[in-house]
């Protein structure tokens, strides 16, 4: 009798197992379905061309990927950094009555849902920005800025932890060889945590790429690609966001669904990637 | 009052009422502590779990500091000056006293880069100068003949009696003058236990070596001075060979013979 039950639970479980891939598969097919009168319409100049005119009935995803490859640069050239010093400051330098609130509230700042994000940067950083450098605050360098705020906190507990899995005994035979504070984390915690850290910043890098919410609001939805930076600009989710309300045509419909599944199959990569390092982290660990 | 023998030798370091409380304790952990160490020596601290020998192990190159809230009491003289002084530059005590851990500890980097790692802190830049100097530290840890040929390699590619070496290796080229070792063999296999303790005999005419061991056996083969502790206190210092064949005390006698423990 046992023997049954375990082997209907074992098969129960592996079908909801299955059914999670298939879900996977049907998203895939779907946007792959949808996307066919573009992909036939376009082909591969779709990746090139810089003319998006729904009127025109002409559609080009460059400035689209052009502007979430510029804006996650931005938010991962400036959290990185700063989400390094927040780790190293919580896991090696900060006294233990401040490390835990500290450590909290970081994680608590990452739980922020993202629109709240968006609203907080066009209410408040656009005018900033907007005096700083000029233009109408409604930019890249806005979107870049406000990406990098909502990935740092993610970013840093992440990093934290994995900070946190150097052995105390190997950073102590460090100190007993005369290292200072700053020897031990540059030659020992971050090379031993090295996969945990690029496994971290990838999988932020595959949030920001992704992120709706907080550009939508930042960054303007204007189809251009400009080298400057406080010019507004768009991002494949933020072209969605904005124009699916108004595809009017097939194709304009079809060209968007293009985008989403182009955006689908980056997050995947990035995604890959980041367990390829995290999956390795495990084998070093074993 | 602790029965303490003469040392006949120089002092390599000097306990005097030495006194430890781990941050948050009410009562210290060590209490009122007198011990000598031999110059070129090899000194032994034995004793049950919890009697406070690796936490003496640990005052002698100020490793305790690494977590705040520690308490130190008393003096520990080396050099004719109390390390315990809040303003001991710490860097500098422990190039010249240097420790050997539980279990291996290759840094994860190449085994040249881990024995060179502690001369690289200390300004070492000069190629020729490092390269000499690694080879004669591996060499002095009998491990030269084993890792010559993969000197580039990642130092966790080697087995753990090896990686222990490794670290000895690296701990002896910075050329300190005391060596602690905290129960270095207890992670290793019998044959790997062996050749630590044939290089710790060895490395006993250039430093002076303090060994904590479980292994009252181990203390027996290597040691010239054995430190019996309890409870936080030292109850016997002597002479290796008279502290297990004539104990003075007789809570050492009941110890080594395995009444307690």
């Amino acid at each position: 009798m046992s023997a049954i039950i375990d082997k209907i639970f074992a098969n129960a479980t592996k079908f909801i197992a299955i059914g999670v891939l298939l879900l996977v598969a049907w998203i895939f097919t779907v946007l792959f379905e949808h996307s066919l009168e573009s992909i036939e319409a376009f082909g591969f100049s779709f990746l090139t061309e810089t003319k998006w005119a729904p009127n025109l009935e002409k559609f080009g995803a460059l400035p689209a990927i052009y502007g979430s490859v510029v804006s996650t640069f931005l938010a991962m050239i400036l959290a990185v950094p700063l989400a390094i010093g927040v780790a190293i400051f919580l896991s090696e330098i900060a006294h233990s009555k401040i490390k835990t609130p500290v450590g909290v509230s970081i994680e608590l700042l990452a739980a922020i849902p993202s629109v709240i994000y968006g609203m907080w940067g066009l209410f408040y950083f656009v005018p900033i920005i907007r005096d700083i450098f000029g233009g109408i605050g409604i930019s890249m360098l806005t979107a870049g800025i406000v990406l990098s705020i909502m990935i740092l906190p993610f970013m840093a507990a992440v990093t934290r932890d994995a900070m946190n899995t150097t052995p105390d005994i190997l950073k102590e035979s460090a100190y007993a060889l005369g290292g200072t504070k700053w020897d031990v984390v540059k030659d020992i915690i971050i090379p031993y945590a090295k996969a945990g850290i690029i496994g971290s910043f990838i999988l932020a890098l595959g949030r920001a790429i992704g992120e709706t919410m907080a550009v939508t609001f930042v960054m303007g939805n204007v189809h251009k690609i400009s080298a400057d930076l406080t010019q507004p600009a768009t991002s494949i989710p933020v072209t969605l966001a904005n124009e699916f309300a108004e595809a009017d045509s097939g194709l304009y419909y079809s060209s968007l669904f293009e985008l989403s599944l182009l955006l689908l199959v980056i997050s995947f990569t990035i995604i890959s990637i980041a367990k390829f390092y995290f999956l390795r982290r495990k084998r070093i660990g074993q | 009052m602790a029965t303490i023998v003469d040392i006949a030798t120089e002092k390599a370091l000097e306990v005097k009422n030495f006194e430890f409380t781990y941050a948050g304790a009410d009562e210290p952990n060590i209490k009122k502590l007198t011990m000598p160490i031999a110059k070129h020596s090899i000194t032994a601290l034995i004793g049950p779990s919890g009697c406070g020998k690796t936490t003496l192990l640990r005052s002698f190159n100020r490793m305790h500091d690494l977590y705040p809230g520690n308490k130190y009491g008393g003096e520990i003289l080396f050099k004719d000056r109390n390390i315990l002084g809040s303003k001991e530059d710490l860097i500098k005590l422990r190039t010249q006293i240097g420790m050997i851990f539980q279990k291996p500890t290759a840094f994860p980097m190449s085994i040249f880069d881990n024995v060179a790692y502690g001369l690289r802190l200390q300004g070492l830049k000069n190629k020729t100068e490092l390269q000499d100097r690694v080879e004669k530290a591996l060499q002095d840890a009998a491990i030269w003949q084993e890792a010559k040929d993969r000197l580039r390699h990642d130092a966790n590619g080697l087995s753990g009696g090896q990686q222990q070496r490794l670290c000895i290796a690296r701990a002896i080229a910075v050329e300190p003058e005391v060596l602690l070792f905290d129960e270095p063999t207890s992670a290793l296999d019998p044959i790997s236990t062996a050749g630590i303790e044939e290089l710790v005999v060895e490395l006993r005419k250039r430093v002076s070596i303090i060994i904590v061991t479980h292994n009252m056996q181990q203390a027996a083969r290597v040691s010239d001075y054995t430190g019996f502790m309890y409870l936080g206190e030292l109850v016997e210092l002597g002479r290796t060979e008279e502290l297990f064949v004539t104990p003075k005390e007789k809570l050492t006698e009941e110890y080594i013979t395995g009444k307690f423990g």
